[in-house]
């Protein structure tokens, strides 16, 4: 998974800026609200998928608890705006305290252990945060989930009018500023010095990188957008249920950042994007699209691990040498 | 707290106890020899579950209890073999390899759990009891299939630490756990000791699934509630040490009827990790686990 592979900060600016152009313009060109819905959609996974690529990929610490970083967010949101009457925008930026809050939380048992520990560690934090969201049925909802959150607003405004147009660039929003933090993050010290504890820990130890700060840090990091998405999400959708703290998202969101490439950033993106569409339109098959999912994964680690961003960066690569000569 | 409570805590702790025991063994042995951790542990509990549902009940083959717990056993060590061969072996040689098999096995999960929805639909089953009637105890009267699981799970494991100790594929089993290296130069067969010991992990799944689905209705997502007991069971007491599991499984068994009694089902799991989190705090390799 991406073994030393240095980060240079611009590789992929000139794309990302295409790409966020294309974004920006292209509510003008779908006019179908179901494609739209879809883009909103695969956007908000996005941020998520590439955050936790930030943590597993960058970081190697399999954060486990990560997609219940974002189900945080969206309760808090939800709950927040639903039953508390805060203001959405507060509530947005609660989302992301509250998930930092819980990821400092996790990590600190997980400054303690090593290895596949902090798997089991981090997934049955997730796993006790959906107990208690269970067991807070006046609060949460219990099972049958948190229904009618309010929309986001700007005083009269509700995000829900004309097509949900307002939603969609305050996902493109979240999801702009949350790459453009990540990728300056992992340019920065801290994020060469993430990568070098992942590689070589003894030596990045000795040679001054505080373990546990380092590790603090690329949890919250990790965690601050995945919470404010998580609100955003469930202001967008409007329900909340359990599921998300389920197997089935953390199963999704990962293949995203595997299919993607791991230790990319792009890349889970770009995975957001193709396993958004593609379990979307693969959803009349109903289990089977799950099954085709886990299959993928599968592949992918097996044959492809650079995953398709790194394809497309091979393909560029062979591209502009052909041209020079 | 009268006798009648005391002796329901004891009973529930010693099935709960029994059960995280079969289970958390299966995981843990397959981390002491392979080094990896096979996240599809609860989703195999329960296919093993289905295997047996469909060869004893009359909507089935209708083979009766014991045939469907047989068939449950021998076709899941199969199944283990499989998903050694598929998800395991390609990726063993690679410097992560333990994050990649949680993945691979994370999506064999998945699958799993959604082949389940397939082939045998969204309604619940429900396996016959091994064995019917009830008996008095302590006061209180526990069923009989109950006290199977009580007495049959510290036989199960019992038969594996045999089995480890005294044959040549256990020699092998513990060999290649110590020393994979001199294992193959001794001339052990490793990575065929590595898929037995996968199958063997499953097998003890199929078991608890086939006990569990006795219990509760089967479900695909039956597996999930005792899939996050064993990982407390494995952190608790140290993943890789038979011993440390087992004490750890009858612990949380034990802590779990206690405090489902006096603080009710919701606190409970928020208690088992409050405690799991004390545990790494003090012993990061859990009781019984090696450094």
């Amino acid at each position: 998974m991406g073994q030393n592979r240095l980060i240079s900060p611009g590789s992929g600016k000139w794309w990302a800026l295409g790409a966020v152009v294309i974004l920006a313009l292209a509510p003008i060109f779908i006019a179908s609200g179901y494609i739209r819905h879809l883009l909103v959609i695969s956007m908000l996974y996005a941020v998520v998928a590439a955050s936790w690529d930030m943590s597993l990929g960058y970081g190697g610490v399999f954060n486990f608890a990560h997609v219940a970083l974002f189900a945080i967010g969206a309760y808090t949101g939800g709950i927040l705006t639903k039953s508390l009457g805060v203001p959405p925008f507060l509530a947005i930026l609660a989302g992301g305290v509250v998930a930092v809050a819980a990821s400092l939380l996790v990590c600190l048992p997980v400054l303690r252990v090593k290895g596949i520990y902090v798997c089991l560690v981090t997934f049955a934090f997730g796993q006790v945060c959906l107990h208690v969201v269970r067991s807070q049925g006046e609060l949460t909802g219990g099972n049958r989930g948190l229904v009618l959150i309010p929309p986001v607003r700007i005083g009269s405004y509700a995000f829900t009018a004309d097509d949900k147009i307002a939603y969609y660039y305050l996902a493109l929003l979240l999801l702009v500023v949350a790459t453009f933090f990540l990728r300056r993050l992992l340019g920065s010290y801290f994020g060469k010095s993430i990568v070098a504890v992942r590689d070589y820990e003894e030596y990045a130890v000795s040679r001054g990188i505080p373990l546990a700060r380092q590790r603090l840090l690329t949890f919250a990091a990790s965690a601050v957008f995945t919470g404010m998405t998580g609100a955003v999400y469930a202001m967008y959708l409007g329900v909340v249920s359990t599921d998300l703290f389920g197997f089935g998202y953390t199963t999704t969101l990962l293949s995203m950042v595997i299919v993607g490439g791991v230790a990319t950033t792009y890349g889970p993106i770009l995975g957001a994007f193709l396993l958004g569409f593609l379990t979307e339109f693969m959803s009349d098959l109903g289990p089977w699209r799950y099954m085709i999912t886990a299959v993928l994964i599968v592949l992918v680690l097996r044959y492809y691990p650079q995953g398709v961003y790194g394809g497309l960066q091979r393909l560029a690569g062979l591209l502009t040498r052909k041209r020079k000569s | 707290m009268d006798i009648a409570g005391l002796s329901s805590i004891l009973v529930s702790g010693l099935v709960l106890g029994s059960l995280y025991a079969l289970m958390a063994t299966g995981l843990s042995l397959v981390w002491g020899t392979v080094r990896l951790f096979n996240f599809a542990h609860g989703s195999l509990v329960m296919i093993g579950a289905y295997i047996a549902w469909t060869v004893s009940d009359a909507k089935g083959l209708g083979l009766g209890p014991w045939a469907g717990l047989a068939a449950a056993v021998v076709v899941m060590f199969f199944v283990g073999v499989l998903i050694e061969r598929l998800l395991a072996r390609p990726f063993i040689k690679r410097e992560n390899a333990v994050i990649i098999v949680l993945m691979t096995t994370l999506a064999a999960s998945s699958f799993l759990d959604n082949s389940a929805q397939v082939l045998w639909g969204p309604r619940m089953k429900r396996l016959a009891p091994l064995v019917t009637g009830k008996v008095a105890f302590l006061g209180s009267a526990i069923s009989m299939q109950e006290l199977l699981v009580i007495i049959v799970a510290p036989l199960i494991l019992l038969a594996l630490g045999a089995l480890l100790k005294k044959t040549r594929i256990g020699m092998a089993i513990r060999g290649v756990e110590q020393n994979p290296r001199f294992a193959r130069l001794a001339g052990i067969n490793v990575s065929r000791t590595y898929a037995i010991t996968f199958g063997l992990g499953v097998s003890l799944a199929a078991i608890a699934g086939v006990l569990l689905g006795s219990k509760k209705f089967i479900v695909p997502s039956m597996g999930d509630d005792p899939m996050l007991k064993a990982f407390i069971v494995v952190i608790l007491g140290g993943l890789g040490s038979m011993l440390g599991t087992v004490l750890g499984a009858y612990l949380v068994g034990f802590l779990e009827a206690a405090s489902i009694f006096f603080l009710g089902l919701y606190w409970t799991p928020a208690l088992l990790f409050i405690v799991m989190i004390l545990t790494l705090v003090v012993r990061p390799t859990g009781l019984l686990g090696e450094n």
